[in-house]
């Protein structure tokens, strides 16, 4: 076994229980990810002290950068370890759960704090039946659908969330990422019903005032969000709704 | 995103924080401008120094402005901006961008800030309740009697000097960034390129402001005499020439060195 890979990898057997760290060497092989590799460990969960232990817990599903499940500190940066080619990476690699989120065991996290933050702000459009309602589908322009799109990408995968220095247990912080989908469904046409409520829920404790304007989010996510612009525009958008709120009751 | 009843800050966290941001430029930024083009007439000369700052004290309703526009501002922001400031887990190491590196100096600079404010404030508005003669019982020599406040009161000047340069830098850096992020929080400055462009302009701001209170300090710790004799001869103040500056405060309390 002259090549190797070598993991460094945090673990924790259930939530509440004392992290510790564990390392690992597996033979080298081309064109791994972080993923392969630590399937190969799951068949040989032997670490470096020639214990065999309890394979490492983790999450995945696309393999392809489009889920989110896999997403975790990887030599330190949050990202998708599906993603993270090995031979691109420095050794030994070290991998730790995301430290925002709650952890279920090992490099699995609980990520419900998003999806009920999505809930929070109405982060969808709202049909109301799939009767014929006699009108065509809205329009959207080209420039609007490109705009559109990026922010459609976001995979919930809580890597902004784990940059920004605003979101942590401690702050009720909502989290960049429901900035993008805001943005989104208030652009749509139809999303655009709900615009008040979203925009009221970003009013809310918790809501838009929490950001610090340090644009780690948009830094850090692999999708490329432009959550600082989604950020300013809702900026916008909540100083117009106050001033209605204010002016107009 | 707990449900116990939220305090009043957290109630009108939106409100406040978008008073906070508002605060820190109108007015307590205004009032920093004003206050570094008032100092900074020193550098023309005593006489011009002593007539502005004459001019402010003339102002009518001045305690009430002085209460409304300035002290309670300050108040406001720097209350708020201490309870902010504990919301923010600095991470800079962890992710060394540029946009955080401001994020975290704009909370450093902050604590510098108050902290100076402070230091300020009691070195001359409120240094009588240490038994220094009122600020404005300097009338009309405020040059002098500031000078002396850096020259000859209760610290050597050097510190004073050191003191200020970094208060007066900090509060320079605050300024400016505030006013970036201002823009992002209201949404004036919405997309990516015309953030960076405003960031130019305020880092510009920033050098400008920082020398333009350098100057300041530099004239109201150096200069000894009049700089414009010309102004001065061309009022005619012959009398005001011969007055020495300092006689006025030689009083005991003042002039211990
Ligand atoms: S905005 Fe980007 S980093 Fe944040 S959850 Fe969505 S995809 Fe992930
Ligand atoms: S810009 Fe706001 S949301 Fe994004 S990382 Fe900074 S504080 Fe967090
Ligand atoms: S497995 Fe879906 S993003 Fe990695």
């Amino acid at each position: 076994m002259d090549k190797v890979i070598h993991f460094k990898i945090k673990r924790q057997d259930g939530p509440n229980s004392q992290p510790y760290w564990e390392e690992f060497k597996m033979p080298y092989a081309p064109q791994h990810n972080v993923i392969s590799a630590l399937l190969y460990l799951r068949e040989h969960p032997v670490n470096t002290r020639g214990q065999r232990v309890a394979p490492v817990a983790w999450e995945s599903n696309c393999m392809e950068e489009v889920c989110g499940a896999c997403s975790m500190l990887v030599n330190g940066v949050p990202r998708q370890a599906c993603a993270a080619l090995v031979d691109d990476l420095e050794q030994p690699i070290v991998l730790e759960p995301l430290t925002k989120f709650p952890i279920i065991r090992d490099l699995a996290v609980d990520r419900q704090k998003m999806f009920d933050a999505l809930i929070r702000v109405k982060a969808w459009v709202p049909l109301d039946g799939s009767q014929d309602v006699h009108e065509p589908a809205p329009r959207i322009s080209p420039a609007d659908q490109a705009l559109r799109y990026v922010y459609s990408r976001c995979m919930t995968c809580g890597c902004c969330m784990e940059a920004c220095p605003q979101y942590h247990d401690h702050s009720d912080f909502i989290g960049p990422a429901l900035f993008g989908q805001v943005a989104l469904h208030n652009s749509h046409p139809t999303g655009g019903f709900f615009k008040a409520d979203r925009l009221h829920a970003l009013m809310d404790p918790g809501g838009i005032a929490g950001c610090g304007n340090a644009q780690n989010c948009f830094k850090v996510c692999p999708k490329d969000i432009p959550l600082t612009h989604a950020i300013g525009e809702l900026g916008r958008q909540t100083t117009v709704q106050w001033l209605r709120d204010l002016l107009m009751k | 995103m707990t449900d116990t009843t939220p305090g009043l800050l957290d109630r009108y966290q939106f409100q406040l924080r978008r008073l906070h941001s508002l605060s820190g430029i109108v007015p307590i930024g205004f009032f920093l401008l004003f206050h570094l083009l008032t100092n900074s007439t020193a550098f023309l000369g005593a006489e011009r120094y002593d007539t502005h700052v004459q001019q402010i004290h003339d102002l009518p309703w001045l305690p009430v402005i002085e209460f409304l526009f300035i002290f309670l501002p300050l108040a406001f922001h720097g209350i708020l901006g201490i309870a902010i400031a504990w919301q923010g887990k600095l991470n800079v190491r962890q992710y060394p961008y540029m946009d955080n590196w401001r994020y975290t100096l704009q909370r450093i600079t902050a604590w510098i800030t108050l902290v100076f404010v402070a230091i300020h404030l009691l070195h001359f508005r409120f240094a009588y309740w240490f038994g220094v003669p009122e600020y404005a019982s300097a009338h009309p020599y405020f040059f002098a009697f500031t000078q002396k406040g850096f020259l000859h009161l209760w610290l050597p000047a050097w510190l004073w000097i050191c003191m200020y340069v970094i208060g007066v830098s900090a509060a320079a850096f605050h300024f400016c960034n505030g006013i970036v992020t201002f823009c992002i929080t209201w949404g004036i400055t919405v997309g990516v390129e015309s953030r960076k462009k405003l960031s130019l302009v305020a880092g510009v701001l920033c050098i400008v402001l920082m020398l333009w209170g350098f100057v300041s300090l530099y004239a109201l710790t150096t200069m000894t005499r009049p700089a414009h004799g010309a102004a001065e001869a061309a009022r005619g103040s012959e009398q005001r020439i011969s007055t020495p500056y300092m006689a006025r405060h030689e009083t005991p309390s003042a002039a211990r060195e």
